[in-house]
């Protein structure tokens, strides 16, 4: 099943079609979260509609977690054999390539090392088991787990919010480069399209990181979450 | 013009190489960047000392022979030019220059400056041509080609094979050498026969002679002499990705 990595193009469409995948997911995730800023009922109210998915939840966990393995087996695997055959220059002069593209291995260790994290934290609920055990009762009288506290609790903790923004912005970065270099990788250039790309790529990365960073920064400032 | 030039040399691919420190005088503004590596010879020469070897032919910017990465760029900071056609009024008055062969694993230093590129050669041998009855010439214009298709084949035959793409990738990939010589034959009439079976081949040879794998800075097509455009790497990661998924017909 992982005959592809034999092949540097194959290889680089997994990471493009995982990384397709990982940036849908990106965007949708930031825009559920943004709900917290619509107060507990909806966020609450929209955690336990992701869990009644049930099945479907599953499914779309399990793609997500083969497109993360699979795009993080791929890229170890190229970054490590492009690192053993270009040796590098005694000064190096970059004359196209950008900060973010040279940052794609150390930013995506640390959103790897970061995810994990997050899940323990909000998913599992191994950091805090106090807050993940608390409950929460919707204007409808059912009772439900109450996500928004445990989000505000969890951000009111410092370091826990500068580590957040801090691979957020990683993330960002490697967004930057990811998503125009997608496009370059499945074949779709043009002389319109590609500079087109290029802006719009760090224009969503932006977008992203700002979203998600509003939430801690809101979080710690008091705006959000002052009644838990 | 004076300069302080930083020299890899190496004896043969077996022996470790470093870097000589020599300095020259009396540049003038007007001679290339290997005039300038000449004169250094003739005075090394002179003092009964090995000059630096550089592989180098035409000296016209065509030919593709020139080979070393200045400052660390293949070719030097000038965009679109070869070492040979690149001017020393480029410099300043006693800069420090740093002179290294290309590096990349798949490109064995050979002595000083001079690396060898024969995995160019195995590339194209691989699929880099079009089967043909030769013998008496063919009519001019027997096959039509479309205007568009010949300025494309054009600007992808303008390659010379240099291996500055490779020199210049972060990731030691031979996609923009390999794709342009790709994109040259299979945008042409002629071309279309072994189109398959020339893309599959030439994409596995480039990857067993152990080029990197590209993630998109772009280094060769600033680096390229001949300005070739990355564009065809997408074109060959699609049509690779093509012929891999339909092999199962042949
Ligand atoms: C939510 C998480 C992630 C998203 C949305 C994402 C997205 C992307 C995208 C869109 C690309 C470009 C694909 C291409 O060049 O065709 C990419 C490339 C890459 N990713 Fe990720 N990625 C994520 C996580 C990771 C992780 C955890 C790692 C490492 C452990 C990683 C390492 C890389 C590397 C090394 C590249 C290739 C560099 C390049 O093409 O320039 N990524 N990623
Ligand atoms: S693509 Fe450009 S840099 Fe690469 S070998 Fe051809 S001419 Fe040289
Ligand atoms: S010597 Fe021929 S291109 Fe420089």
């Amino acid at each position: 099943m992982l005959g592809f990595l034999k092949s540097n193009i194959l290889s680089k469409f997994v990471v493009a079609i995982t990384g397709l995948i990982l940036v849908g997911f990106i965007i949708g995730h930031t825009l559920g979260n943004l709900l917290i800023f619509a107060g507990p009922e909806a966020l609450n109210t929209y955690a336990v509609g992701l869990k009644d998915l049930g099945p479907g939840l599953w499914v779309v966990r399990i793609v997500l977690i083969v497109a993360f393995i699979l795009h993080i087996i791929t890229t170890i695997n190229l970054v490590r054999q492009n690192k053993k055959i270009a040796t590098g220059y005694k000064v190096s002069n970059y004359k196209a390539s950008t900060f973010s593209a040279r940052f794609m291995g150390y930013a995506g260790l640390t959103v790897l090392f970061f995810v994990l994290y997050h899940l323990a934290h909000f998913t599992l609920g191994f950091v805090d088991a106090s807050t993940f055990g608390m409950e929460t009762t919707l204007e409808n009288g059912r009772v439900v787990h109450d996500v928004y506290s445990m989000v505000v609790i969890g951000f009111r903790n410092v370091i826990v919010s500068l580590f957040y923004i801090l691979a957020v912005s990683f993330l960002g970065l490697h967004l930057k480069h990811g998503i125009h270099s997608m496009f370059q990788t499945l074949g779709i250039h043009g002389k319109k399209f590609t500079p087109m790309i290029q802006k719009v790529s760090a224009i969503v990365a932006i977008i992203i990181v700002i979203s998600l960073i509003s939430i801690p920064i809101s979080i710690m400032l008091g705006i959000v979450g002052g009644q838990v | 013009m004076n300069l302080k030039l930083h020299i890899w040399r190496q004896k043969n691919s077996k022996t470790k190489g470093a870097f000589e420190q020599y300095a020259v005088s009396d540049i003038s503004e007007d001679m290339s960047f290997l005039e300038m590596l000449d004169v250094l010879n003739e005075d090394l020469i002179v003092g009964g000392k090995d000059p630096v070897a550089f592989d180098h032919d035409c000296r016209e910017g065509i030919c593709g022979s020139c080979s070393m990465t200045i400052n660390g760029n293949p070719h030097g900071p000038e965009k679109a030019t070869t070492a040979c056609q690149l001017h020393m009024r480029k410099f300043n008055d006693g800069q420090e220059i740093y002179i290294e062969p290309f590096k990349n694993t798949a490109f064995p230093i050979i002595r000083d400056l001079v690396v060898d590129r024969s995995a160019f050669d195995r590339i194209i041998q691989s699929g880099g041509y079009i089967s043909i009855k030769t013998g008496s010439a063919p009519d001019a214009n027997d096959i039509a080609v479309p205007k568009a298709k010949s300025d494309v084949a054009m600007d992808a035959a303008a390659c010379s094979g240099c291996g500055a793409c490779v020199a210049a990738c972060p990731n030691g990939a031979a996609m923009l050498f390999t794709s342009a010589k790709l994109k040259h034959l299979n945008v042409l009439p002629q071309g279309q026969a072994e189109k398959k079976k020339r893309t599959l081949a030439m994409v596995e040879q480039m990857d067993k002679e152990g080029f990197g794998s590209c993630t998109n800075h772009y280094e060769c097509e600033a680096a390229c002499p001949k300005s070739i455009s990355v564009e065809f790497i997408s074109e060959m990661n699609f049509e690779y990705a093509k012929a891999r998924a339909t092999a199962y017909r042949d």
